[in-house]
């Protein structure tokens, strides 16, 4: 069952398509990846849909209802955790849950308890009384998720929230996503971190230049590159002679070199083994090691746009 | 509740800031404590030794003029109808009340002697070309000059006939020293101004009773109507010590400067409210209110609301420092009262409408500029630095159209015992510039592109 359903929906800021004619779904109780690189309209369809701004046109439902007629219709129900920390810096940590908790209406013993439940599963409960520019860039983030937190959402919306974190951070923002969605949470997950993606989301939209590219679970993603491989060489060397007889080799589609490194990319790659090895002792290289990569987000995007995710 | 909530944050937010805090809080106590003592000789009367200092010249002959007087009846035409019998009446009445009424005791004993004007008087008697030389060495403020015929005059003033002569009491001031020339002058009109009002009664009496056709004599003669008259030159000399010379106490330097400085660090919480909109926008705190359902207009309130009662706290920590620690007297603490929420009430305006205009912009020019430059400009117009008076008159009508100004003018005016009536004007005028700035906020807030489109991060797309 659908929660939300996004439909055509455009976003221009004078000549720029922010986002062009995108439709997408989130089923209840899902964890929802968008994924792309900077600048593919990630956080523009995240504030159309959190009611920060009217679409252009199109239409964002929640639950059936229309968002953009009836912004209340999801306000209370969603919880929304920005890129960057939207906290009062001079507060406390606890200042700043209370202040949070008071704006979606929670009061009293109801708001306490709730700051002592959220402070449990962003683990910073020791720190909540230090002022927030006191704290790391991890335990920062952690607030701002606190923050959305406290009114019990429906639908949360995490839009890049481990960007810039040490790694024992990032890992337990990630656990804190998968413990939430457990616990029956529908989240939307915006990331240009591939791995993030494919480790937290069902399903998966691929956003590049304001419009989805391509959608669906992991494994149809992937499908989309079914057979293909990256094989990595590391040589002693790499030359022009080398190069050209690689690519004579059955199932090589494309070669590409960095330094001392063959990058190949194949179909039905565990095929190629012999011919590359008894090719490259033809010439003066010298194999150092192979890598064979399995099909990955990274490479469905990089096989849709011809870019790296990070470029 | 949720407009309460954010007040209550911005509050903490802006007093956990420590420079906040200082430039808002701390620093008008401590310039007001350090201004009051450093000028106290410029505004204080409460020691002899900050007394204004005077020279009085005596241009008149005492004997001479006290004869002249004497001589009166011979030379006006309204005695020359009376018999040898009613004038050597009248002769022996004028040696009477010339021997009763001293002008010069009146003038010294009664008027500068006073208790209360000692306070603030000090002076000596000179010749003219000494008073002068003191004068140009800054030795003394004024000299007060009683010309030729005071004391004539003065007799022909006070005596019961119908005759009114004017009395013109000059003063050479020294320009280097406005405030005093100021003061001196003040006292010695409201000398003149408060002898007038037994004179003119007197004059009343004899003109009336001359047209019922009453005989002169008859008038001067009635011991009842005579006493009554030496009454009202003894009210009036009251007057002159009680009323017209609290009336013209100038304020210690420590009263002027504690309002003074609060007038002035109040429009700094202006200038500090002129930054939280934006701020509240770039720390993408904003955007997440407005995710949260709180209406944007609920937002702008709480700012209003919180320059409000930011700048009310500060006028409340300055009235109380400056009280219980320098012993400054405000006045009537409901005037004093009124004024505050009026002043506020400006001050919130003014800061909400310079929030508007840094956010309608999308930076901090505005706010900067202000709290820069306009600051300094509107706290010199408005009396912060220097007295009011000193300005050229144009800045000093200017002040009563700035919120800093029109404010001290409002206090300074309660010190010195004025009534609701008298700083009306102040009060309006704070009020309406309230209500003006007020209406340029919404205006600019309910434009176009004002409070709308608020996005988490207006670099990305």
């Amino acid at each position: 069952m659908s929660l939300l359903k996004v439909n055509n929906l455009k976003k221009y800021f004078k000549e720029v398509k922010a986002v062009n004619g995108i439709t997408f779904d989130v089923k209840k109780g899902e964890v929802f990846g968008l994924l792309g690189p900077n600048g593919a309209g990630k956080s523009t369809t995240i504030s159309m849909i959190s009611t920060l701004f009217n679409p252009t046109s199109g239409e964002i439902t929640y639950n059936g209802e229309s968002i953009v007629e009836k912004p209340k219709a999801i306000q209370q129900k969603l919880g929304v955790v920005p890129q960057e920390i939207a906290l009062y810096p001079t507060l406390s940590g606890l200042e700043n849950l209370k202040f949070w908790g008071h704006a979606y209406g929670l009061r009293g013993s109801e708001l306490n308890k709730r700051i002592e439940d959220i402070s449990q599963v962003i683990g910073i409960k020791d720190r909540l009384k230090d002022k927030i520019e006191k704290y790391s860039g991890g335990m920062k983030r952690r607030i701002n998720i606190g923050a959305a937190l406290l009114h019990k959402p429906d639908l949360l919306i995490m839009d890049e929230p481990t960007v810039g974190i040490d790694p024992q951070s990032r890992n337990h923002i990630l656990d804190t996503v998968l413990k939430l969605n457990e616990e029956g949470m529908t989240i939307i997950y915006t990331s240009h971190y591939m791995e993030e993606v494919e480790y937290l989301c069902s399903r998966i939209s691929i956003m590049d230049m304001g419009e989805i590219i391509a959608s669906g679970t992991q494994e149809e993603l992937v499908d989309i590159i079914k057979g293909q491989k990256k094989i990595n060489i590391k040589l002693d060397h790499v030359d022009d002679t080398l190069i050209s007889i690689i690519k004579t080799i059955e199932y090589v589609e494309k070669v590409e070199t960095h330094e001392n490194e063959m990058i190949l990319t194949t179909q039905n790659g565990e095929n190629i083994f012999k011919d590359l090895i008894s090719k490259t002792a033809e010439t003066e290289s010298n194999i150092l090691s192979i890598d064979i990569k399995k099909p990955n987000l990274e490479a469905v995007f990089l096989h849709l746009t011809g870019k790296a995710l990070r470029d | 509740m949720r407009v309460f909530n954010i007040i209550f944050k911005d509050l903490k937010v802006l007093l956990t800031d420590k420079k906040t805090l200082g430039l808002l809080i701390i620093m008008p106590i401590i310039l007001t404590t350090i201004l009051g003592a450093a000028l106290g000789g410029t505004f204080s009367s409460d020691s002899d030794k900050r007394a204004i200092k005077i020279a009085v010249v005596k241009e008149y002959d005492f004997a001479y003029e006290k004869d002249k007087f004497m001589e009166f009846p011979n030379n006006n035409f309204l005695f020359q109808n009376m018999n040898q019998e009613q004038l050597k009446g009248l002769e022996t009445y004028m040696e009477n009340f010339s021997g009763e009424f001293n002008p010069e005791e009146m003038f010294f004993d009664g008027f500068l002697d006073n208790n209360d004007m000692k306070k603030m008087l000090q002076y000596q008697v000179l010749d003219l070309e000494k008073a002068k030389e003191l004068l140009r060495n800054n030795e003394i403020s004024s000299i007060v000059i009683l010309p030729e015929d005071f004391i004539y005059n003065m007799y022909v003033n006070f005596f019961p006939l119908p005759y009114r002569n004017e009395l013109d009491i000059k003063i050479i001031n020294n320009p280097d020293n406005y405030i005093h020339s100021q003061i001196i002058e003040g006292i010695m009109n409201s000398f003149a101004e408060t002898s007038d009002i037994s004179i003119i009664g007197k004059v009343t009496y004899f003109e009336t009773g001359i047209d019922e056709g009453i005989d002169m004599m008859t008038l001067s003669n009635s011991e009842e109507i005579i006493q009554s008259f030496y009454t009202i030159i003894e009210e009036a000399k009251v007057q002159i010590e009680e009323e017209n010379v609290d009336k013209q106490k100038p304020l210690s330097s420590i009263e002027y400067y504690a309002v003074a400085m609060t007038a002035m660090f109040i429009l700094f919480a202006a200038g500090e409210g002129a930054y939280l909109l934006l701020e509240e926008k770039d720390n993408l705190t904003y955007a997440r209110m407005t995710v949260a359902g709180i209406p944007k207009s609920l937002i702008a309130i709480g700012k209003y609301f919180t320059i409000f009662s930011f700048t009310l706290m500060q006028i409340l920590v300055m009235i109380l420092y400056s009280t219980l620690v320098l012993g400054v007297d405000w006045g009537d603490k409901w005037l004093v009262a009124l004024i505050t929420l009026c002043t506020t009430f400006s001050i919130a305006g003014l800061g909400t409408m310079l929030a508007s205009m840094c956010y309608k912009s999308g930076n901090y020019k505005m706010a900067n500029a202000f709290s820069s430059i306009l600051i300094f400009l509107l706290a010199l117009i408005g009396g912060s630095y220097i007295p009011i008076e000193v300005l050229p008159k144009f800045m000093h009508n200017l002040s009563n159209f700035i919120p800093n100004g029109a404010a001290l003018k409002a206090y300074n005016s309660v010190m010195l015992g004025d009534n609701i009536i008298q700083i009306l004007p102040f009060l309006l005028s704070l009020i309406g510039m309230g209500v003006v700035f007020t209406i340029i906020a919404v205006y600019i807030l309910n434009t176009e592109g004002g409070i709308k489109n608020v996005k988490y991060n207006s670099a990305k797309t």
